[in-house]
């Protein structure tokens, strides 16, 4: 419920331009269809076993009122996703104990219709009792699923397990009742009853069926407050800890041009990964770990650096010492070339690029004395060391680039 | 350089302020507009050669930008819109642009950057930013395996285009593109309008997926 993207907009009944409920609108805007059609549709269902209507107003009691439009902006993540591709989750394993015990009370259920049909056994109600027993428990186990679901992935809702255990439950208890009840009356007799408290069950249903379905939805607008008032709540202690202190430093520092700038930097970049990046965990990212590099070089060289990042790749050793090169290669730039300063970092299948780039005047390599460490020990040896390759190209008035390849050693954690 | 009209759209008014005053001698602001509908009033009765536009605006049915755009959709032979914005995210980006825009920008750009991206667009090229061509490199796939073999093909970049890409992605400017490549700057151009006719009407996942993000498809 909170976190879902249809590419449709959701069901729901637009006050606007409706005739009587808003159905019609509100189906064209979901299935992307005129609403002329639509309402033919449901005019030439109504010869037809009377389904026009009684469907309209099925729609009409199931389907809350309100601005489609609106209600897919309601659904869009709080949190915006990030452009590269999301390092996949671990796959779900099969639900293989609630199979086993599915498995195990069918067989039950059949073996009891056997015995039925057959010889009687003393204490018939033992089994029936039990089979109702079990129906209970795996009807109620599902709440507690459903719990732990929400927490594990936000898909909320129903998933198809835990309806299937609903149904099944219900089924089961169904079945051990009857026996129970029935033990000592004759099979066509059963079927009647049977087919009798269906009815009234089925009724009871029909009756109690809009008033249950509302207060679901209400259940559902509830939590739905509930999430926006928590990331509501996030954002005001972002905005008081983060932005309003940093406007209250620059305040007090207004004088110092650099320091202005410095704070003001550090807090765009602070609230720009808050704004439009997934917050992902330390260690899991190439591209974070890349983007807390770039951090610390802009804060202590009072720099910006415009960083852009293609791809994604769980961090390993080589990885960390292409960062470390990085760097190096960064500070280098920093330090002898002039802004604008552009790092482009390539993630693809078999390799991971790292460009650095400035506007200075450049250098020639050969004229680096081999006692200066920083060029050929801390940028090209490490890169080097770990099978990768390493250049440096600089033209006169072109600037220099340093460009850092290496091989990726595992495959398969894309 | 001729003298070119254009409108500016954005919710700010500091910002409006800034770029009048940042922006050079040759491009002339004929109007400013803070939201979507008056956006489109004012794109109407002006036409204006260029429109220079926010993603993000209120108003509307809350589409922002590309909402403009797209009521002004049978003016983009006449009107050519620049999207300017300060937001990172992809589906931002890729909305405006799939709406009908020229070219994304974001607002670090300097002045005289962007006085040239205006005119730029003008002429029909295109504008890209490194970040727009990153998002272009993620979106069609960097690996070099997935190589477009024909001209009519949407769904993949050339081999050229990519590397035009990957260079405007590494913070190269057209000229030093073209060098570096040993073509013309109308070379260039002409790859990067071809990816940006790719990146519009591509049905490649990742940009229907950012697209539908934004409720456009």
């Amino acid at each position: 419920m909170l976190c879902v993207t249809t590419e449709r907009l959701p069901l729901r009944r637009p006050r606007g331009g409706r005739w009587i409920g808003g159905v019609c609108r509100g189906l064209s805007a979901h299935l992307g269809m005129p609403v002329g059609v639509i309402r033919l549709v449901m005019v030439l269902l109504v010869p037809v076993g009377f389904t026009g209507p009684l469907l309209y107003v099925w729609f009409w009691v199931t389907v809350p009122a309100g601005d489609p439009v609106q209600a897919a902006m309601d659904q869009r993540p709080a949190a915006l996703s990030r452009l590269a591709p999301r390092l996949r989750d671990p796959a779900r394993k099969l639900p293989l104990t609630d199979i086993g015990v599915g498995l195990v009370l069918v067989i039950g259920a059949s073996v009891l219709i056997a015995v039925r049909n057959g010889a009687d056994i003393t204490g018939t109600w033992v089994l029936p009792a039990l089979i109702m027993l079990a129906g209970t428990a795996l009807a109620w186990s599902q709440l507690d699923a459903i719990q732990r679901d929400r927490v594990r992935s936000h898909t909320g809702g129903r998933t198809p397990v835990s309806v299937l255990r609903l149904v099944g439950g219900m089924v089961l208890v169904g079945l051990g009742i009857f026996l129970l009840v029935g033990r000592n009356i004759p099979l066509d007799d059963l079927l009647q009853t049977a087919i009798a408290a269906l009815a009234v069950l089925i009724g009871a249903a029909l009756v109690l069926a809009p008033w249950w379905l509302r207060l679901v939805r209400e259940l559902g607008d509830e939590r739905a407050a509930r999430a926006r008032e928590s990331e509501r709540a996030d954002i005001a202690a972002h905005l008081h800890d983060g932005v309003l202190q940093t406007l209250a430093l620059i305040r007090s520092r207004s004088d110092s041009a650099e320091d202005v700038a410095r704070l003001a930097r550090a807090q765009e970049r602070e609230l720009r990964e808050w704004l439009y990046d997934d917050r992902r965990t330390p260690g899991t990212s190439v591209a974070t770990d890349l983007r807390a590099v770039v951090a610390e070089v802009e804060d202590t060289r009072a720099v910006a650096v415009d960083v852009v990042v293609v791809g994604d790749a769980v961090p390993d050793a080589g990885t960390e010492a292409l960062l470390q090169a990085t760097r190096e290669a960064l500070v280098n730039a920093v330090t002898h070339g002039r802004a604008p300063y552009s790092l482009y970092l390539e993630v693809v299948q078999d390799q991971v690029e790292v460009f650095v780039r400035d506007h200075g005047d450049g250098f020639e390599l050969s004229t680096v004395p081999t006692d200066r460490f920083g060029v050929r020990e801390s940028i090209i040896g490490r890169v080097v060391r770990r099978g990768g390759t390493a250049t440096v190209q600089s033209r006169p008035g072109r600037g220099t680039e340093v460009h850092l390849c290496l091989p990726r050693v595992s495959e398969g954690e894309r | 350089m001729t003298n070119i009209d254009v409108v500016l759209v954005d919710d700010h008014l500091m910002f409006r302020a800034g770029v009048r005053a940042s922006l050079d001698d040759s491009v002339n602001v004929l109007g400013e507009a803070d939201d979507v509908d008056a956006a489109i009033t004012l794109v109407r009765s002006l036409q204006p050669p260029v429109v220079v536009l926010d993603v993000h605006l209120p108003g509307g049915m809350g589409g922002g930008g590309a909402e403009v755009i797209t009521a002004c959709a049978d003016l983009l032979g006449t009107v050519r819109f620049l999207a300017l914005s300060v937001s990172d995210a992809a589906e931002d980006v890729v909305a405006v642009i799939r709406a009908g825009a020229r070219g994304y920008v974001t607002k670090a750009i300097s002045g005289a950057d962007l006085s040239d991206a205006i005119h730029r667009v003008a002429g029909g090229d295109a504008v890209f930013s490194p970040r727009l061509a990153g998002f272009v490199l993620d979106a069609f796939g960097a690996a070099a395996g997935d190589i477009a073999t024909g001209d009519d093909e949407l769904d993949r970049l050339s081999a050229r285009e990519r590397e035009v890409m990957r260079l405007i992605a590494r913070g190269y400017s057209y000229r030093e593109v073209a060098s570096e490549l040993f073509i013309s700057i109308k070379t260039v151009e002409t790859h990067v309008s071809a990816v940006l006719r790719k990146l519009q009407l591509s049905s490649r996942h990742e940009l229907t997926r950012w697209a539908a993000a934004r409720r456009l498809l």
